[in-house]
């Protein structure tokens, strides 16, 4: 395992496909009607970028050891149904203490314009 | 102060699954989640965060004005949990999110959300 902080990954482009959002709203209990849920950002933010640090070989992740221990997500604005939008993934910080490893995650998302839309910070945690 | 019970089922965290995909096994699959630990399926935390955003965007106006949601993932919830979520007001723009489940446990920690007015 080398620790990977600093570390980016190239864009990844994701379409906003309306019927997955609507599936989305009715899963979580939200309206369809509302728009795009913001925490469909675990979506075309978190889940669009995360995969590429877990396939990362020098970041070594263990996928079956990791938790999930804290999420924030902040939006400039929230996207539409349909809008193709773009986010960049970023090791922010990796630490060893205690046994664990600690891996905090960040991902951009940008609009068509390269406006800004959200950014993603998650906390995983790695038991050893 | 909005709020909301919901009770968890199966069906509810594979549609999560499926519409998320996020198909971690963990989720779906009880004798799979047995294998590493776990009591059987859980559900996802995202999932969580996912309806307390629902609670938030009520109290905040809709949606739309939600601008950051930060949450600690404290607890498992697993199908037949009932976790009650509020969002109350917590100064200007700001609101505190609790998720507590049917024992009095909170499944949810550290949860706030901010909002344009």
């Amino acid at each position: 395992m080398v620790a990977v902080a600093g570390r980016t990954y190239p864009a990844v482009q994701f379409e906003i496909d309306p019927d997955r959002v609507t599936d989305f709203a009715r899963a979580i209990g939200a309206d369809p009607a509302e728009g795009v849920p913001p925490t469909f950002a675990a979506v075309y933010s978190l889940y669009a970028t995360a995969p590429q640090l877990f396939a990362d070989e020098d970041a070594a992740v263990d996928f079956g050891r990791l938790l999930h221990a804290e999420q924030e997500f902040e939006w400039s604005r929230h996207p539409r149904a349909g809008e193709t939008v773009t986010s960049k993934g970023r090791v922010a910080s990796d630490a060893s203490r205690r046994g664990m490893r600690f891996v905090s995650f960040e991902t951009e998302t940008t609009d068509a314009d390269g406006l800004p839309l959200c950014t993603s910070r998650a906390l995983f945690v790695i038991r050893s | 102060m909005s709020r909301r019970a919901v009770t968890f089922t199966r069906d509810q965290i594979a549609a999560y699954a499926e519409a998320s995909g996020d198909r971690n096994p963990i989720h779906l699959d009880d004798d799979f989640a047995r294998s590493v630990g776990l009591p059987g399926v859980i559900a996802h935390g995202m999932l969580q965060m996912g309806i307390a955003a629902t609670v938030a965007a009520e109290a905040a106006g809709g949606p739309d004005r939600l601008r950051r949601l930060s949450v600690r993932f404290a607890g498992m919830v697993l199908p037949g949990d009932v976790v009650t979520f509020t969002a109350e007001p917590a100064g200007e723009g700001k609101l505190e999110i609790k998720a507590i489940n049917q024992r009095g446990e909170a499944v949810l920690t550290r949860a706030s959300a901010e909002y344009a007015r």
